[in-house]
Parts: C-alpha cells; structure tokens; sequence
C-alpha cells in the first residue's frame, strides 16, 4: 500500500510541475503576442503591460526551481520521474527566456512608437505565430505524454530562420532606399532577430520534451532541413 | 577462458569488459515451481553489478546459484551453464568447497561468529589450512584494513565480534568473506539492516572493494543501486528483464517494467 500512496503523490506532484509549466508557456507566448501587437499598432499602454508582467514569469520560474528541488529531494526520483523533473527545470529556464525576449520587444515597441510607421508588419507577428505554434505542440505533447509529437516543432523553426532572413532582406533594401528610417529599420531587425532566437528556445523545448517520453536524446537538427552554405550566411 | 562470448552472441551486457561471470540458459526449480527462466547474461570482471526487482523475483535464489548455496535445499535444481573465468561452476565434478573460497558471501543480517575479532576473520584461513601464526596476523590486519574497520578494531582484536556495533558487525563479515582471498563478493541486502551512516560506509566499502573483487549485489533500495554499481539487472517473476548499465537502467529504461519498477509503480 506504501507504494501505491507514494506512487500516487508522485503522480499529483508532476502533475503541478506540469501545471506550473503550462502557465509559464502561456505566459511566454502572450508575452511575444502582446509585445509584437503593441509594436504592430504602436500602442504604449500595452507595451508597457509586458514588461510591467514580466515579473510575473521570473517569479513563476523561480516557484518551480524550487518545487522541482522539493520534488528531487522527497522522491529521489528515477526513470521518467527523472527525467521530467530535469527537463522540467531545463524547459523553465528556456520559456524564462522566451519571456524575456516579449519584454525586449516591448522596449522596441516603445522607442518605435515615437516615429512613424515604416510598413506595415506582416512577417513579424507571422513569425510569432509560428512560435506560438511550437509552444503549443510541446504542451500538447507534455500532456498526452507522446514524445513523438513533440518531433513536428522541429520543422516549424525552419520557417521561423525563413521568415527572419525575409525580413533582414527587407529591411537592408529600407535602408538602403530611406537612410532617415534607419532607427526604425534596425530596431525591426532586431526585433526580428530576437524572435528567431525564441525560436531556438522552443526548439529547445520540443527537444526535452521529446527525451522525456522517450527516453532518448533528441537533437532538432535531425528532424530540420539540412543547413546550406547560404543558411551560415544569412 | 572465453572473453566477450556475450558480445558475440548479441546478448546483453554485451560491452567491452572482461567477463567474469558468464550465465547461460539458467532455470531454477524448486520443486516443480520454476523461479529462474532461461537466464542468460555476462558480469564484468571487478564491477559492481546490482540486481533488482520486487520480493519473489529469483534475484536472491540466482545469487545463491553463482556459489552453489541452492545446494542445501534439497528440491533445488538447476540447469543450463554458469561459467566463473569461463569454467562451469554447475558441472557434476566443480569442487564446490573450493568455489565457495573463489565467491565470497554477505548476508543481510550481520552473523558473526560467537569468537573473537580476530578469529572471525582468522576461521576461514584456518579451515584451508594456515596455521602459523604470523600469516594468519597479516591475513587478519589486511582483511580488516580491506572492509575499512581496521582502525576501529586494531586494539580490541580479542573482542567478541558480536560486541561491535551493526555496521561494524558488517564490515567484519565482510573481512571475514574477504579473508580467504575469493575473486567475487556476492552480498544478499548487505545494508537493509544498517542505519544510514553504515551504510553509507558499506557503500563506499564496496566502491573500494571493486578495485580487487567483482562485486554482486541484491538489493531493495534503488537509489543504493544507483549509487554503487556499474550495472544493473532486473529481474521480474524469474525473467530477466532487463540487464544494462546503471546510469541507462535509472535514467532511460527500455523496458516499460523496468520503468514501472524503478519509479515505484509496483513492487
């Protein structure tokens, strides 16, 4: 009976890692929403929410190191346990990250909002999308506990890198044709830049979701289209 | 002697190790109840390879086969092939005194005999024969320094062994196993009835034990075999499951029982 009632706080303890996990994705992808809309429609209020709400992912990721050192220390887990409760420490820092990255577009959304338009954003909030998309399948794969699934977020970065060398070559082009723009075009290449690199945190994600259902260590380059010459050199 | 037979054959633990100990197609009857089914698995030479697996599994009845033990129980038998630095210890003509000396053995509950310190550990050498008695002092301060109670114990050699504590009462069966010189200790939950602080001293014994000895273990605790041992088998209602290397076993099982154990699913 003793291990059936320990198996079964350890069930309800990984199910609050998850829970917390979860929060911390949404949070994460609403971040980048919101920061990318705020810059989109040049509107303060909401660019100034995102950084006032980054506290809130930092303290969550805060409660769950600790929670996942709680769990480690009480279970002494093994096997699955093991592995989710690193991964889940690991996934933390990454979606920490993606976090932070909404509150440094929101800092661009602000200094943008002083000047006018250059163009319209198309590709931007696209490239958002894209990544919400990748978040979104590593939840669903942590919560139907399939490994496999986590595999699909792997091509999505492909189409982020495209949709960031797009818009580099936009840009260049801009400030080429309009040098008194160029504050708003190096702000979107940073911006865009930045986006790519959250990318390549939830790719990073899908990768330890992917070790701990199955078991094994998966590299995202496997599952990616093979990188050209013109891939390095952006 | 036949190295590496495992890595031909594709079986598991199949690694570049010397062999020590090589299982073959092993049942155990008791009776007419079969508890081991077809084991067949290669142990390194001076690792430490734990076995695991639930109450009734055959994890114990195997360990008592590699020193012929399951000889005292009078329904037992066994067939298919064990082979110790490739000679099968199971042949009709093993001179099975002489493979007791070679496989040493640790119980769960400390035993010492009713005698003194030293002639605990002296009653083994003594049996084979070694009477003088300046061999039999040094064979007493190695065996005692070798299970790390030598300084606890150098000044009350005359001491009755019962008189020591649990965990010192252990590491003197351990000298005493290791007294007659065997190659392999076989140790039956040497720490269960040890409280914390023993058996972190037993722990780092056997670690240090395996620099001369090839150390196999059976064990309840798996953060113990996580600890100590290079590998791990796990053995299920007389089938073994699964056999790899420690870190694989604990972190990424292949076998879904073996997961299922290791987390506290059953068991």
């Amino acid at each position: 009976m003793d291990t059936i009632n320990t198996r079964k706080r350890i069930e309800e303890d990984i199910a609050l890692l998850k829970s917390m996990i979860y929060r911390m994705s949404g949070l994460a992808s609403e971040s980048l929403e919101k920061a990318v809309w705020a810059l989109k429609n040049q509107d303060v209020e909401v660019a100034r929410n995102v950084i006032a709400d980054g506290d809130i992912i930092d303290e969550l990721e805060e409660k769950l190191d600790a929670a996942c050192m709680e769990f480690a220390a009480r279970y002494q887990p093994l096997g699955e346990d093991l592995r989710v409760v690193v991964s889940v420490m690991h996934i933390a820092v990454d979606l920490e990250r993606i976090g932070d990255y909404g509150e440094n577009i929101a800092k661009a959304a602000l200094s943008l909002s002083r000047l006018p338009q250059l163009k319209p954003l198309i590709d931007i909030p696209r490239m958002v999308e894209i990544i919400k998309e990748m978040l979104r399948l590593s939840m669903a794969a942590i919560d139907g506990h399939d490994g496999e699934m986590a595999l699909k977020v792997f091509p999505l970065d492909d189409e982020v890198d495209d949709l960031e060398r797009q818009i580099m070559r936009e840009l260049l082009l801009l400030i080429m044709e309009k040098p008194e723009r160029i504050e708003q075009s190096f702000n979107l290449m940073n911006v865009s830049r930045t986006l790519e690199r959250a990318g390549d945190h939830a790719t990073n994600v899908a990768e330890r979701v992917a070790y701990m259902y199955t078991g094994r260590p998966v590299k995202a380059g496997s599952y990616r289209r093979r990188k050209t010459a013109q891939d390095d050199g952006n | 002697m036949e190295y590496n037979s495992a890595k031909r054959e594709g079986l598991a633990g199949a690694e570049e190790m010397p062999v020590k100990i090589s299982t073959r197609g092993v049942d155990l009857y008791y009776g007419d109840r079969q508890v081991l089914k077809k084991i067949s698995f290669d142990m390194g030479e001076k690792m430490v390879t734990a076995f695991i697996g639930p109450s009734g599994c055959g994890k114990s009845s195997y360990l008592r086969c590699l020193n012929r033990m399951n000889d005292f129980i009078s329904s037992a038998r066994v067939e298919g092939i064990i082979e110790i630095d490739g000679e099968n210890i199971l042949a009709a003509d093993t001179d099975v005194i002489a493979l007791r000396r070679r496989v040493g053995m640790v119980f769960q509950k400390p035993n010492p005999f009713p005698m003194s310190i030293y002639d605990n550990i002296a009653y083994g050498p003594r049996l084979n024969g070694i009477k003088d008695r300046g061999t039999l002092d040094g064979i007493v301060e190695k065996s005692l320094r070798d299970a790390a109670i030598w300084e606890e114990v150098r000044d009350k050699l005359k001491s009755p062994g019962t008189g020591l504590s649990g965990g010192q009462q252990q590491r003197l069966c351990i000298a005493r196993a290791v007294a007659t010189q065997p190659d392999i200790l076989l140790m039956d939950e040497p720490t269960s009835a040890l409280d914390p602080m023993s058996t972190a001293r037993v722990e780092e014994l056997i670690r240090e034990l395996k620099k001369d000895y090839t150390v196999v273990i059976v064990t309840h605790n798996m953060q113990q075999a996580a600890r100590i041992s290079d590998y791990t088998a796990f053995f299920l209602l007389g089938d073994l499951i699964e056999y790899d290397r420690t870190a694989k076993i604990f972190t990424s099982p292949r076998d879904r029982r073996t997961e299922d154990y290791i987390s506290g699913r059953f068991g």
